[in-house]
C-alpha cells in the first residue's frame, strides 16, 4: 500500500549505549483515520518505537537499526527533518518540557516560525489551531502559569499548525488529572474522525479505549505481543502489567480459573488518639493572593490510612504542607503531637512527620543510596549506631538491598522512588505523608509498591502499618482510594467536603463529578457487588464475588 | 519563592520605544563615556540629566526599585571609598595623584587588627569621586527600568532584528522560559530537604563545609534540569528548529520617536570621541570654583 | 549524537544548554542575594559559579559562554540591579574557557578528569575576572590597583573555593544521570 500515512516493516532497534535490542521485528501498517494504540509497560520500547517514527532515530539517538519506516511511501531515514516535522506531529509525554515559549501565541507560532513561512501564513494557521481546540482564551496568557491540562492542549495545537497527517501522542494523560484526561482523549478521537491517523501511546489502557482506538499493539520487551481490535484481546495479556476495566479483570480471572488470593484490606482499625489536628485553619500564599484554605478542620489519628483526592489545584498540596509546617497558617492552628506547627521548625516536626514529595528528582543529591538514606537521621543529630540500623532496615523494607553503594540518580525511576520512600523511613517518624505516589509509574510498578507498602499480608502488618502511626497519600487515582485507604478526604472549594470509610465517601457519585473525579470502573463494580462483599476489593478479588 | 518577572505593561513614552532604540541608546551613552574615557564634569553632568529624564519618564514606582537603589548605593560608595583607600597607579583615577591640597585625612584601619593608615583626602580626590558617582549611576540607571518595562517575550526579537543569529536570539527567548520554572524547582528542593531536616540557616563547619552542605540543594536542581534538556532538544528539533531561516512572528518597526533617539544617541558618542581625540576635551580636571568652595 | 564531541557545534542542542544554564544561573545567583550565605571577609561565595562552569564542561564553550553572559545578565535584572556588561561578559568567559575541555573529558566522574575540569576551570575564573575587573578601570574609573585588590582577588578566590569544592560534587552526580539516559 504505497499510499498509506505510516508503514513499519520488520524494524528492530538497538541503542547505542545498550547491549540489548529496545525493539525487534516491528511491522504494522495504518490508514488514514485510524487510531492505534500502543500499550505496555514501563521500558518495553514505546518510546523507541516513537522515535523511529518522528525520526529522532536515527537522526539524534545512535545505535543500530534495521527495517524500515516509510511515511507516504518514503523513508524517514532519507527524509529532511523539516520534511517529517510536517507529516508527523509528536506530543511528548511532558507538555511542560515540550513547551519551548514564554506565552502562548508564540508557542503555538514557533513550529511555522522554524519553517520560516511568511507571517500571514503562520498568524492564520495559529488562529485555526487554537479555534480548532477551543483556546483561544489562552493566547494572552504565559505558558508557566497555565494549567498541566491546559498545558498539554497548547503543547497539541504547536504540534497542529505544522498540519501533520500523522500524530504520535506518547503517553499524553501522564499528568493529567482524570476529568482532564478524558477532555484530551475526546479531542484525539476528534481529530481522529477528522482523518488524521493518530498512534496513541498509553499503558493506562482503560482510560485509552473510551477514545475508541480501531486497534491495539500491546509490547512486551520489545516485541509486539499483540495487534487487533480491541474488544477481544487475548488472555496473555497480563492485567497486572496494564490498567484493564475492572469487568475484563475480572472476567479473565474467572476465566484463568486463577485462585483468587483472599485480599484483606486495611481494616478500619480502632482509631487512636489525634496525632495532627488542624484547627480551623485558614491559608493564602500571599496578602494579594486568594483564601485557599478556609475553616479547614481535620484530625489524622492513629491507624488512619488516608487517601486525599480532589482536583488539580484545589489546594491538597497546600493542605498537607501544612502538617510538616513548610507552610504555617494564616488563621487557626495547625498542631502536630501537641505542638503549634509555628512555634517548632520544620526539622522538629520532621521527627514526628515524614513526607515525601511527589517527584524523586527533587531531593535524590548523594553519591550513593546509602549517603542518601543517612541525610536526614544525620540532620536529626541521631547517633551512628542509630542511622545505621534505620538505614539498613529501610533499605531491606523497599527491597532496595545491593543498591546501597550504587548513585540514586543513576536509578531506574521506580527505584528512586522507593529510595525517596526509605529516606523518609530511615529517619523513623510516626506518620508518613506521600504527595501523589504513584504519579509517573507504570501500573505493575505501583502496584507492587503500593501493595508492599501498604497491604498487609495474610495477617501480618503492612510497611507502613508495622511502621508508622499514620499514613496520608494525596492522588488522582481514585483506584488507590478503593484499594489502599480506610478513609478518604474529598478536598474542593477550599475545605474538605467529605470525610469518612471509601464506602461511603465514594458512593455518592454525584459528589465525586463535582469534584473532576470520575469514578472508574472499578469503583462502580464494587459499588455494584458492595451488598455482597461489605467492603471496597480489589478487581481480581472481585471475581470471587461478580 | 517565585520569581516574578517585574513586567508589566505601561503606557509611557519610554515603553513606546522600540526595544531596540533602548538598548542602543544605552549602549551609545556607556560607550560615550568608557570608550574616549570622559571625565570633564561639563560633559558628565548634561548626560547624567538626560539618563535621568529617561529613567522618569519609565515611570517605575519606587517601592519597586528601592532595594536596587541600596544595591547601587553600596556599590558605589564601597568602589568610590576603595578606590580612594587603595589608589594606587595606572587606569583614570591615577589622576588623583596630582599634587593637591589635602583637605583631611581618614585613619584606615584592617578590621580585626591594629593594623592601617591615614589616608589623605584631597581636593581632586574628593572631586573625583563625586565625578566617579555621577559618571556610574548615568549609566546604570539606564539599565535599571528595563526589567520593569521591556516585554520579556521581546527580548529574542530585539537582538534578532539587531543582527544576532537566529539560535542566539532564541536562546534568550529560551532562557525566560526556563527561569521561574527553576525558581519553582529550587523552591520544591528546598522543601522536601527541609522536610528532610535540613536546616539552611544552621549551615555549620567551616567554610568548606557550608559551601558542601550545599549540594541537596544544588544538585537536584541542576540535574533535573540536564534531564529535562534532552527532551527540550527532541521537542525543537521535531518542530524543525535550526532548519532554515526563522520567521520571527514580532514585528518592530522604528517610529519617528526612535529615530530621534537612535540620532541624539550616535550624535552623543561621536561628539565625545571627537571632543576627546580631536580637541582634547573631556579629561579629568578640577574646577577652580570647586577648589575655591573646598578649600576656603 | 555527541559521540564524536566538537567542540565549535552550535546547534539545537547548545542553544537549550545555553539557556538552561544561563537560566540556573541567574536563578542560583539571585537566590543567593536572597539568602545568607557563608562570607570571609571580602569575599563572598556565589555556589552559581559552579553550576556554570560546570555547564561549560559538560556542554562546551558556545554554552559556557551563552550561560555566563545572559545568566549573569538575568541574575543582575531579576535583583532588579540594572546592567553591567563587563560583568556579563566576564562571566561570559568564566563559562566559555572551560568549555575549552570538553571533548577531553571522557568520564565524569573519573578522578583525572575532575581535576582537569577543576583546572580548566581555575583558568576560566582567572580570565573572566581579569577581564572585568580590569575593564572596570574605564567603566567605573577605578585604579589598577583597586581592580586587582579590591575586584580581581576577592572573585577569583571566593569563585576558585565554590567550584573546587562544589564542582567535583556536581560532575560525579552527572555521571550517574548520564549513564541513565545514555545519549
Ligand atoms: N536514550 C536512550 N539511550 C539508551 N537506552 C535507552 C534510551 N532510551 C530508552 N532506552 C532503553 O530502551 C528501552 C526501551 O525504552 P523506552 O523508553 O522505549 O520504553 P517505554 O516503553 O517508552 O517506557 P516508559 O513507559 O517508561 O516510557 C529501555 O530499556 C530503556 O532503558
Ligand atoms: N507558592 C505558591 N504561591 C502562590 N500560589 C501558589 C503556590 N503554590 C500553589 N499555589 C496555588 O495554590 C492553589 C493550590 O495549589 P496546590 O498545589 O495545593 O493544589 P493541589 O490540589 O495539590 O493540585 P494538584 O492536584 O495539581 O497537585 C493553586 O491555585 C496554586 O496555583
Ligand atoms: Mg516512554
Ligand atoms: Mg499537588
Amino acid at each position: 500500500m504505497p499510499n498509506s500515512p505510516l508503514v513499519i516493516e520488520n524494524l528492530t532497534f538497538q541503542y547505542r549505549t545498550r547491549p540489548e535490542l529496545a525493539i525487534e521485528a516491528i511491522s504494522f501498517d495504518l490508514e488514514p483515520g485510524e487510531m492505534l494504540l500502543i500499550a505496555g509497560s514501563s521500558g518495553c520500547g514505546k518510546t523507541t518505537l516513537a522515535r523511529c517514527i518522528n525520526g529522532l532515530i536515527p537522526r539524534s539517538y545512535g545505535g543500530k537499526r534495521q527495517g524500515r519506516v516509510l511515511l507516504h511511501g518514503k523513508d524517514v531515514a532519507e527524509m529532511q527533518i523539516a520534511e517529517v516535522a510536517q507529516v508527523v506531529g509528536t506530543l511528548l509525554q511532558d507538555p511542560e518540557r515540550q513547551i519551548v515559549a514564554s506565552n502562548v501565541y508564540n508557542e503555538i507560532a514557533f513550529g511555522p516560525e522554524n519553517l520560516g513561512l511568511p507571517r500571514d501564513e503562520i498568524l492564520a494557521r495559529v488562529e485555526k489551531a487554537m479555534k480548532r481546540l477551543n483556546i483561544e482564551y489562552l493566547r494572552d496568557r504565559e505558558t508557566f502559569n497555565l494549567s498541566g491540562g491546559e498545558k498539554q492542549k497548547v503543547a497539541l495545537a504547536g504540534v497542529l499548525t505544522m498540519n501533520p497527517s500523522i500524530l504520535l501522542l506518547d503517553e499524553p494523560l501522564a499528568s493529567l488529572d482524570p476529568a482532564s484526561a478524558y477532555e484530551a482523549l475526546d479531542v484525539f478521537r476528534s481529530l481522529a474522525d477528522e482523518g488524521k491517523t493518530v498512534v496513541l501511546i498509553e499503558h493506562r489502557v482503560e482510560d485509552a479505549i473510551s477514545a475508541k482506538p480501531d486497534r491495539l499493539l500491546y509490547m512486551e520487551d520489545g516485541h509486539v505481543k499483540y495487534l487487533g481490535p480491541i474488544h477481544d484481546l487475548p488472555k496473555e495479556i497480563d492485567h497486572h502489567q496494564v490498567k484493564l476495566p475492572a469487568q475484563w479483570v475480572v472476567d479473565r480471572v474467572k476465566a484463568a480459573d486463577e485462585t483468587v488470593k483472599a485480599v484483606s484490606r486495611p481494616e478500619a482499625r480502632e482509631r487512636g488518639e489525634a496525632l495532627v489536628v488542624f484547627d480551623d485553619v485558614d491559608f493564602r500564599y500571599n496578602d494579594e493572593s486568594p483564601l485557599i484554605l478556609q475553616n479547614v478542620d481535620l484530625e489524622i489519628r492513629r491507624g488512619d490510612l488516608i487517601a486525599i483526592l480532589g482536583p488539580n489545584g484545589a489546594g491538597k498540596s497546600t493542605l498537607v504542607k501544612h502538617a510538616i509546617g513548610l507552610l504555617k497558617p494564616t488563621r487557626g492552628h495547625v498542631l502536630v503531637e501537641g505542638h503549634d506547627t509555628r512555634k517548632i521548625s520544620v526539622a522538629q516536626i520532621a521527627r514526628t512527620l515524614g513526607y515525601v514529595f511527589q517527584s524523586p528528582t527533587h531531593m535524590l543529591y548523594a553519591p550513593t543510596v546509602r549517603e542518601e538514606l543517612e541525610f536526614g537521621p544525620k540532620n536529626l543529630h541521631y547517633e551512628q549506631a542509630v542511622i545505621e540500623k534505620a538505614v539498613a532496615e529501610s533499605v531491606s523494607t523497599v527491597n532496595l538491598s545491593g543498591l546501597e553503594e550504587y548513585p540514586p540518580l543513576g536509578l531506574s525511576f521506580g527505584q528512586q522512588k522507593r529510595t525517596t520512600i526509605a529516606a523518609v523511613l530511615a529517619m523513623q517518624s510516626k506518620i508518613m505523608i506521600m504527595d501523589e505516589p504513584t504519579a509517573g509509574q507504570d501500573f505493575a510498578n505501583y502496584t507492587r509498591f503500593m501493595d508492599a507498602l501498604c497491604r498487609p499480608v495474610n495477617g501480618s502488618q503492612s510497611i507502613v502499618s508495622a511502621n508508622f502511626a499514620a499514613t496520608l497519600f494525596i492522588t488522582h487515582d481514585l483506584d488507590l482510594a478503593v484499594t489502599y485507604a480506610n478513609r478518604v478526604l474529598l478536598f474542593g472549594d477550599k475545605h474538605i467536603v467529605a470525610d469518612g470509610p471509601p464506602e461511603e465517601v465514594l458512593k455518592d457519585v454525584d459528589l465525586l463529578l463535582k469534584y473532576r473525579v470520575r469514578p472508574t470502573s472499578l469503583l462502580h463494580l464494587n459499588l455494584e457487588l458492595l451488598p455482597r462483599t461489605g467492603q471496597f476489593l480489589p478487581a481480581e478479588a472481585l471475581a470471587a464475588f461478580a | 519563592m517565585l520569581v516574578t518577572w517585574k513586567y508589566r505593561p505601561r503606557n509611557t513614552f519610554v515603553q513606546r520605544l522600540d526595544p531596540r532604540t533602548r538598548l542602543i541608546f544605552m549602549v551609545c551613552i556607556i560607550f560615550a563615556l568608557t570608550i574616549p574615557e570622559i571625565w570633564d564634569y561639563r560633559i558628565v553632568l548634561p548626560l547624567f540629566f538626560v539618563s535621568l529624564t529617561l529613567y522618569l519618564l519609565a515611570r517605575i514606582e519606587w517601592k519597586d526599585v528601592r532595594r536596587a537603589w541600596l544595591y547601587i548605593s553600596i556599590l558605589v560608595f564601597f568602589i568610590v571609598g576603595l578606590n580612594g583607600l587603595l589608589s594606587g597607579r595606572g587606569g583614570p583615577s591615577s589622576v588623583t595623584n596630582l599634587p593637591s591640597p589635602v583637605l583631611f585625612e581618614v585613619p584606615f584601619v584592617i578590621p580585626g587588627t591594629d593594623w592601617g593608615w591615614m589616608v589623605p583626602v584631597t581636593v581632586s580626590k574628593l572631586w573625583f569621586a563625586l565625578n566617579q558617582m555621577t559618571r556610574m549611576i548615568t549609566m546604570a540607571i539606564l539599565a535599571i527600568p528595563i526589567p520593569y518595562t521591556m516585554d520579556p517575550n521581546i527580548y529574542g526579537t530585539a537582538f534578532r532584528r539587531m543582527g544576532a543569529s537566529d539560535k542566539v536570539s532564541f536562546t534568550m527567548d529560551l532562557a525566560f522560559r526556563f527561569l521561574p520554572t527553576f525558581a519553582r524547582d529550587l523552591t520544591i528542593t528546598m522543601d522536601a530537604q527541609r522536610a528532610r531536616g535540613y536546616e539552611m540557616d544552621k549551615l555549620k563547619g567551616g567554610i568548606a563545609g557550608r559551601i558542601r552542605r550545599l549540594a541537596p540543594l544544588i544538585i537536584p536542581v541542576v540535574m533535573q534540569s540536564t534531564v529535562t534538556g534532552e527532551e527540550v532538544i527532541d521537542a525543537m528539533d521535531l518542530r524543525a528548529f535550526g532548519t532554515s531561516q526563522r520567521t520571527w512572528l514580532k514585528e518592530l518597526h522604528y517610529a519617528p520617536r526612535d529615530y530621534m533617539l537612535l540620532g541624539l544617541g550616535a550624535a552623543i558618542f561621536i561628539t565625545c570621541c571627537v571632543l576627546k581625540w580631536g580637541f582634547g576635551i573631556g579629561g579629568f580636571f578640577v574646577p577652580d570654583f570647586f577648589t575655591q568652595f573646598v578649600v576656603r | 549524537m555527541n559521540e564524536s564531541k566538537n567542540t565549535w557545534e552550535f546547534g539545537t542542542r547548545q542553544v537549550v544548554y545555553g539557556a538552561i544554564g544561563a537560566a540556573l544561573y541567574g536563578v542560583f545567583s539571585w537566590a543567593t542575594n536572597i539568602f545568607p550565605l557563608p562570607a570571609a571577609g571580602n569575599v563572598t561565595f556565589r555556589p552559581a559559579v559552579a553550576v556554570l562552569i560546570f555547564f561549560g564542561v559538560a556542554y562546551g564553550p558556545w554554552v559556557g559562554l551563552l550561560a555566563g553572559f545572559i545568566g549573569n545578565t538575568l541574575g543582575d535584572a531579576l535583583s532588579g540591579w540594572g546592567f553591567y556588561w563587563n560583568w556579563s561578559l566576564g562571566n561570559g568567559l568564566m563559562g566559555m574557557v572551560p568549555g575549552l575541555v570538553m571533548a577531553a573529558i571522557s568520564n565524569f566522574k573519573e578522578r583525572a578528569d575532575i581535576m582537569k575540569a577543576v583546572g580548566w576551570g581555575t583558568l576560566g575564573i582567572a580570565v573572566g575576572m581579569l577581564f572585568a575587573s580590569l575593564t572596570e578601570m574605564f567603566v567605573g574609573g577605578i585604579d589598577f590597583n583597586t581592580a586587582l585588590v579590591g575586584y580581581f582577588v576577592p572573585a577569583f578566590v571566593g569563585n576558585l573555593v565554590v567550584v573546587a569544592i562544589l564542582l567535583p560534587v556536581l560532575m560525579i552526580a552527572f555521571a550517574a544521570v548520564a549513564a541513565r539516559r545514555g545519549r
